[in-house]
C-alpha cells in the first residue's frame, strides 16, 4: 500500500505541472516563434537552462527564491498560511522550471512551422489575432503540443535532484516515486526500488516510443 | 463618382524603399505589373494591412483603413501559393472566412457554384492540384464578402493550359459579383487576357498607367455544355467556357495576334476576321483598327507606316479565348 502514496502523489504532481506548464510554455513558445526581437537568444537560453544545469543548482536558487524569507516566499505564506519550500505547492512551482525547455522547444518548433503565412491567411479572412491563433495555428500545431504535454509529464515522473532539494522527502507531501526509490535503497528494500524503477523504466520508454513513433508518421504525412 | 482605392504609402526596409500614390478605380481587374522586386507584392500587403513596416495611409470608398488590423479591412487576398488551412477541408476552408464576416451559406453557395467548386467540397486541400487549389483559394477570399479582391500571382508556376482554365473564373468571380481586383503579375500572357488597365510599378515607384490591352466585345449568342458561342459583330466563334445568354465577353487579342494585307486564306488560326486602318495615333503609339462595327486601338507597328488610313486588313487571332466582363451585354468595357 505504501508503494501508492508516492505513485499517486506523482502522477498529481506530473499531471498539474503538465497542465500549467501547457498554459505558460505556450505564449513563450509563440513569442519565442515570430519574434526577431534582439532579447530572443537571452530568452531561448533561460528557458533551455534547466538542460544543462544540475538540477541540485536549479533547486538551491528555488530553495532561496521560495524560503518564507524571500518576497515570493513571504507572498505565499501570507496567502496561504504556510511554507512553500518543503510543500506539495513548492515542488509543482519548481517542476515548473524544471520542465520549461521540454514544453517550450516542441511547442516552438512547430509554432515556427506553421508559419506566418498561414496566420497572414486568417488576418485577411476575418480572424483577429487570438482567432486565428485558436483556429489555425493551434490546431496546426497539435502535434507540437502532444510531444510537449508527453514530454513534461515523463519529466516530470522522473524528477529527483530538484524534489529533493526543494520538497526534501515528506511522506504523502513531497515524496515522489524517484525519492521513494532512493529511500528503498537506502533502507536494502531492493523489492519495492525494483518494482518503482522497473515501473519507471518501463513506463518511460513507452512515452518516448509513443513520442517518436508521432513524430515519425509527421514526417511522412509531410506535417 | 465611382469608388476608389486610395492609397499613400511608404514601407522601409534596410535595402528596399517603397514609396507609392494612386487613386485606382473599383472597377474591373486593374493589374499592378513590374519585375521581380519592384515591391508588387510587398504594396499588395501593405493595403490588407499585413505589413509591419508601413505608414502611409489606405482609403477604399471613402473609409480610413489606414489604422485597422488586416481582419476588418474588406480585402479578399489570394495568395501566391493558395496557403489553404490544411487541418480543415474545401468546404471549412470556403467556411472560414464567410462565417467570420457573417456571410450567409447561399452566398457561399454561389461561389461555389460559380467556380465549380461543388465536386471539391469534401476535399482536403493536400488532395487538391495546383490549379484545384488556386481556384478553392479564390472562392474562399470571394466567400468571405469581400470589397476589393487583392490577388498576388495566382496563377504563378502553373503552366500555360492551366492559366486559361483558370483565367475566366477570376473574370467571372469580378463580374458576376462586382468586387474588383487588383491583380499582381508580371505575365504578359495573364495582363493581356484579364487587364482591365495596368498600372506599373517599378524600383518601389508607380510609373505610370496603361489601357486595358487590345481586346473585342463579344455576347453570348449560344450556350452549350462547356462552351459557348461567341457573337463578334457578323462573326461567331465556339470556345470552351461556361456562360449564359446574352451575356457581355471580353475577346482579348493576346499576345499572338497577326494583322495583314492579305487574307490569310487555308489558315489553322481560330478566328480570321476583315478589318480597317481607322486612325493612326503617332503621339500614343498606337492605330486604331475597325473590326466587327468596334475601334480597337492596338500598338503601333512597324509595317503600319506603309498603310494608309482606310486600308483593308486581316485580323487573325491564333488562338482564340474569352472572358466575362459584365452579366448583360451592353453594360460592358
Amino acid at each position: 500500500m505504501s508503494l501508492w502514496g508516492p505513485i499517486w502523489l506523482t502522477l498529481q504532481l506530473a499531471g498539474l505541472t503538465t497542465v500549467l506548464l501547457l498554459l505558460i510554455a505556450t505564449p513563450i513558445a509563440w513569442w519565442l516563434a515570430g519574434t526577431k526581437s534582439r532579447l530572443k537568444p537571452a530568452v531561448e537560453a533561460l528557458t533551455a537552462l534547466p538542460l544543462v544545469l544540475p538540477p541540485t543548482v536549479l533547486g538551491f536558487y528555488l530553495l532561496i527564491l521560495m524560503s518564507p524569507q524571500s518576497t515570493l516566499g513571504a507572498f505565499w505564506v501570507r496567502l496561504t498560511g504556510e511554507a512553500l519550500t518543503f510543500s506539495f505547492s513548492g515542488l509543482v512551482i519548481a517542476s515548473l522550471f524544471y520542465s520549461l525547455p521540454f514544453a517550450v522547444q516542441p511547442l516552438q518548433a512547430s509554432f515556427q512551422s506553421v508559419g506566418r503565412g498561414m496566420m497572414d491567411a486568417a488576418a485577411t479572412l476575418g480572424a483577429g489575432r487570438w482567432d486565428a491563433f485558436r483556429s489555425v495555428a493551434l490546431p496546426l500545431s497539435r502535434r507540437g503540443v502532444l510531444t510537449a504535454a508527453v514530454l513534461t509529464f515523463a519529466h516530470t515522473m522522473g524528477e529527483f535532484g530538484v524534489v529533493l532539494m526543494v520538497g526534501g522527502n515528506i511522506p504523502g507531501r513531497t515524496r515522489v516515486i524517484s525519492i521513494e526509490i532512493y529511500s528503498a535503497v537506502e533502507t536494502l528494500d531492493y523489492r519495492t526500488a525494483h518494482i518503482l524503477s522497473g515501473g519507471l523504466l518501463l513506463f518511460s520508454f513507452v512515452v518516448l516510443t509513443a513520442v517518436y513513433m508521432m513524430n515519425q508518421r509527421g514526417v511522412r504525412a509531410g506535417a | 463618382m465611382p469608388d476608389t482605392l486610395s492609397f499613400d504609402l511608404q514601407v522601409r526596409y534596410a535595402d528596399f524603399m517603397l514609396a507609392v500614390r494612386a487613386d485606382v478605380p473599383a472597377t474591373g481587374i486593374t493589374v499592378l505589373s513590374g519585375p521581380s522586386g519592384s515591391g508588387k507584392t510587398t504594396l499588395l500587403r501593405a493595403l490588407a494591412g499585413l505589413e509591419p513596416h508601413v505608414t502611409g495611409t489606405v482609403q477604399f470608398a471613402g473609409e480610413d483603413w489606414s489604422n485597422r488590423h488586416a481582419s476588418a479591412r474588406g480585402v479578399g487576398y489570394v495568395f501566391q501559393d493558395a496557403r489553404l488551412f490544411p487541418h480543415l477541408s474545401v468546404a471549412d476552408n470556403l467556411d472560414y472566412g464567410a462565417k467570420r464576416r457573417g456571410i450567409p451559406p447561399d452566398k457561399v453557395r454561389t461561389v461555389i457554384d460559380a467556380l465549380d467548386l461543388g465536386p471539391l467540397v469534401h476535399r482536403a486541400p493536400a488532395t487538391l492540384s495546383g490549379g484545384e487549389a488556386r481556384r478553392v483559394a479564390l472562392g474562399r477570399a470571394l466567400a468571405s464578402g469581400p470589397q476589393i479582391l487583392l490577388l498576388d500571382e495566382p496563377l504563378t508556376g502553373l503552366d500555360r493550359a492551366r492559366k486559361a482554365d483558370l483565367m475566366p473564373y477570376i473574370a467571372r468571380a469580378v463580374a458576376t459579383f462586382g468586387i474588383p481586383a487588383l491583380y499582381v503579375t508580371h505575365s504578359t500572357f495573364e495582363t493581356a487576357t484579364l487587364a482591365d488597365r495596368v498600372l506599373s510599378i517599378h524600383n518601389g515607384r508607380l510609373t505610370g498607367w496603361q489601357p486595358a490591352p487590345p481586346r473585342l466585345r463579344a455576347h453570348v449568342a449560344q450556350v452549350d455544355a462547356g462552351r459557348v458561342l461567341l457573337g463578334i459583330g457578323d462573326s461567331t466563334i465556339w470556345i470552351t467556357g461556361h456562360g449564359r445568354l446574352n451575356e457581355a465577353w471580353a475577346v482579348p487579342l493576346g499576345e499572338s495576334y497577326v494583322i495583314s494585307t492579305r487574307e490569310p486564306g487555308d489558315s489553322t488560326a481560330d478566328l480570321t476576321m476583315p478589318c480597317r486602318l481607322a486612325e493612326v495615333d503617332t503621339e500614343m503609339q498606337e492605330w486604331v483598327l475597325e473590326v466587327a462595327g468596334q475601334r480597337v486601338p492596338v500598338p503601333l507597328v512597324d509595317e503600319s507606316s506603309r498603310w494608309t488610313i482606310g486600308q483593308a486588313l486581316w485580323l487573325t487571332l491564333p488562338n482564340v479565348t474569352g472572358h466575362i466582363t459584365g452579366t448583360e451585354a451592353d453594360d460592358i468595357l
